[in-house]
Order: C-alpha cells, then structure tokens, then sequence
C-alpha cells in the first residue's frame, strides 16, 4: 500500500468509533468517488483549525474573540447557565426559556477517565462567574454521575464565592406517564419529590 | 454454538462505561457470582433506548448476558432501586472505591463477601452526609474487605516477628506483607514524634476492630492503608485521589 495512504487510513482513525475498517472504506471511497469533496474537506478542516476558538466568556465554538451570543445586549447578564457541551446549550436555546448567558464547559468531570479541574480549566468558569454582573449561575450540566459531579463541585466553589446557584429540576418528562417511565426516574423524582 | 453461556438474574453493580461504536455501551460490571466483567450493551446510547437510564453507576441491577469470549452481550438490565443516588463528596468516595475494583480486582473472579461489602458501603455513603466519620469508618473497612479478599489480609493484632499481642501504648513500623514490627528505638510513645509509618499500637488495635472514634486511629490507619494499596496498586496513579485533591485546592 503506498505510504499517503496509508497515511490518511492512519489519520481517519482519529474520528469517535472509527476503526481500521471503517477508516479503509472511507479512505478508498474518498479517493475513488468522491475527490472533489474530498477537497471540500481539506478546505473546511483547514479554515476551520485557523479560525474556530473558544469564546472568551462562555468557552463554546466561535470565530471571534467573544461570541455573537455574549456581546449581545438583549441578554441578561445576571444569569448563567452552565452546560456540559455546545449541544446542550442549542437544547436550552431551542426552549426560549432562558434569557441569560452561557457557560459551556466542554467536558464534564470523570475521575475514572481522568478528567478534574485542570482538564476542565474550571477556574475560567469562577473568573467568568465572579464578573460582578452575574447574581445566579444555573447548572444545568447532565444527570448522570459525573454531570451531578461537576454540579455539586461547582456549586460548592460558587458558594464560597458568594453567588447564588440553582440546579435545574429533575424528574418525570413532560406529558410523562408513570406506567411507561423507567424506574431509575421515578425512583429520584420520589427521592426528590416537593411541597406541592 | 458451544460455549456458549447465558446468565440470568445477576446482581451487578457498574463500575464504568465506555462509549462505544455510535450507539453502544462497554460496561465494565461487578457481580455477584461472576465477578468483574466487560459487557456490550447493545443500542444503550440511541434516545430512546429502554437502558439508558438504567445503566447507570452506584446503583444494585440485575443483569442478563450471553455469549463466549471476553465482551459478552447485555441481554436485559433491571433496576433494583432501594439506593439513592450518590451526590456531593460521597460521589468522588464511590468513584474511589469503583476504582479501586477496576485496578485491583481480576476479571472473572468471584468475590461474593466482597460484592456484599461494596453494597454496604456504597449504601452507608448514600445515607452518610458529606465526608463524615462513618463515610471514613466504611471506607477503611471496605479496603481492608478488598485487601482480604485479593489475599493480603492484614496482620494487625499479632507481632510479625515474635507474635506477641500488639500492646496499644507501644510504637510499631507496619513491613508490607508481614505485619507490625516493634520499633526498635521508641519502647513508649513519643507523642509528636511519630514519623512516617510509625503506628501506635492502639491504631492497629481499633483498625483489627473497626472502631475509628479515635481522630489519631483515624489519621493513622488511613495513612497505613494508603501506603498498603499504593503498593499493591504497583505504580499505578489512582486517579480518583488526584482529582479529590485538585478540587480540595481550588
């Protein structure tokens, strides 16, 4: 096999669940029937890697120094939400609920795969937290283990720096129906049940 | 199709998972009867997947698996209930004690009083408050459960060398896989002078009995047990640990 590629087999393999099977038939494909958008794909990777960073105030994806979302003025600025990843952020967007900004974490902590603070360069949260305009941050980062987590280690540094943290409530869906919910759920929306 | 096994109605607790092709799940699970084994959970990260919310650490489930080799497959995932879910401190303990298992405990080998330690503890830690004393007393007492059953039971009451009883108002120095030794220098205790792995033997009294009322006991065994499973850990970093304390420093 010649030595590019091999190359490119080699490099596909560094996309999620791509194995070496899968990274043959891609690279095959690519070179045989589809070269134009294989260029296509040379070019976006580049300017993407040129021009993609992290926004300076929430963390997400942007090509500015800080996003459009961040300098807009229609925002409320006393409000932050917390998020695991960019897509829970469009979720939270999609519910036009929420007014306030964002903090996108890029990652959540999971001590058995060696993710901590440092990896989640969480003092750039408590630096964007402690603004002096934010008065409530909201986490709303996932619940699973590692989402709770970063939610109590968070809230718990947040605490201490005098700010008001809330956590987004959990428990049976919209519309939900005891009879088709899974027992894991009701069992913590029992567990968590409130005044009513 | 010979070789073939299917299991039924195994209590199991996930340690971790692994995400893995676009859909599935590796699981790495401590059961009852059969140990600490992988299992592919087949379609436990599509939306809608009937496992997702089951799937889930610290939480008693009864599993289903076939298959031969090394991954087997999930075949059905029950809740048990009866645990609240881990939060806070508690939480960073339990990934402490998952990890442990995974780095200590052999695939494939049963370790039923062990299963039925880990269940306790991880039910005390769900009730304890934040770092308590009983979180500290279970903890100590997990360790030592898991110390025994890999085979490196301590010796806590007896003299390595001579045998003689451990007298509570004398120092020792605890030698790996041997036991406490007197030390040579100290015959009383010297108060602050306790150094390194200098060991009352009044902790190694109340560690055999699981009575940590005592804050030195408490400071003391804890010291002890860390040095006895960094050593069987053999240079292998727990991670948990060090994210323990990263969070402690910000």
């Amino acid at each position: 096999m010649p030595g590019s590629l091999e190359n490119l087999i080699e490099a596909l393999r560094c996309l999620p669940s791509v194995g070496p099977k899968s990274a043959q038939r891609m690279a095959y494909y690519l070179l045989q029937r589809e070269r134009p958008g294989a260029q296509r794909l040379v070019d976006a990777l580049t300017a993407a890697l040129s021009r993609i960073r992290h926004c300076q105030r929430c963390n997400t994806f942007t090509e500015d120094e800080c996003c459009e979302r961040c300098s807009s003025a229609k925002r409320d600025p006393s409000l932050l939400c917390v998020v695991e990843m960019p897509v829970d952020l469009n979720m939270m967007e999609q519910t036009h609920a929420f007014n306030g900004l964002y903090y996108v974490l890029m990652g959540r902590l999971s001590p058995l795969d060696g993710i901590g603070p440092k990896e989640l360069k969480l003092e750039r949260l408590l630096e964007r937290a402690c603004d002096g305009a934010v008065k409530e941050v909201i986490m709303a980062t996932n619940f699973t283990n590692e989402g709770e987590a970063t939610a109590h280690y968070l809230s718990d540094l947040l605490h201490t720096r005098g700010i008001k943290v809330s956590r987004m409530a959990r428990g049976l869906p919209v519309g939900g129906e005891l009879e088709f919910t899974d027992a894991g759920t009701i069992a913590q929306a029992f567990y968590e049940r409130r005044d009513y | 199709m010979s070789g073939r096994q299917r299991v039924d109605g195994q209590t199991a607790f996930i340690l971790h998972s692994y995400a893995y092709s676009e859909t599935s799940l590796i699981i790495d699970v401590f059961s009852r009867d059969f140990g600490r084994l992988p299992l592919l959970a087949r379609g436990a990260r599509r939306p809608r997947s009937a496992m997702r919310g089951v799937l889930q650490a610290f939480q008693p489930l009864e599993l289903a698996w076939f298959g031969a080799g090394e991954v087997r497959t999930l075949a059905r995932a029950e809740w048990l209930g009866g645990m609240p879910m881990l939060g806070g401190t508690a939480l960073l303990l339990g990934y402490y004690l998952n990890e442990l298992l995974m780095k200590l405990l052999p695939r494939e080998d049963a370790h039923a009083a062990l299963f039925n330690a880990y269940a306790t503890t991880l039910q005390s830690l769900a009730q304890s408050r934040n770092g308590s004393v009983s979180a500290t007393t279970h903890l100590r007492q997990f360790e030592k459960a898991l110390l025994r059953e890999l085979g490196y039971g301590m010796v806590l009451e007896r003299e390595a060398v001579t045998g003689e009883a451990v007298l509570p108002d004398r120092l020792y120095h605890y030698l790996i896989e041997r036991g406490p030794v007197l030390t040579a220098a100290n015959h009383e205790v010297a108060g602050d002078q306790i150094q390194g792995q200098t060991i009352r033997g009044k902790t190694l009294l109340d560690l055999a009995r699981d009575d940590y009322a005592d804050p030195r006991t408490l400071s003391e065994s804890k010291l002890l047990m860390r040095m006895l499973i960094n050593h069987y850990l053999a240079g292998q970093a727990l991670q948990s640990r060090r994210v323990f304390l990263e969070l402690q420093e910000l």
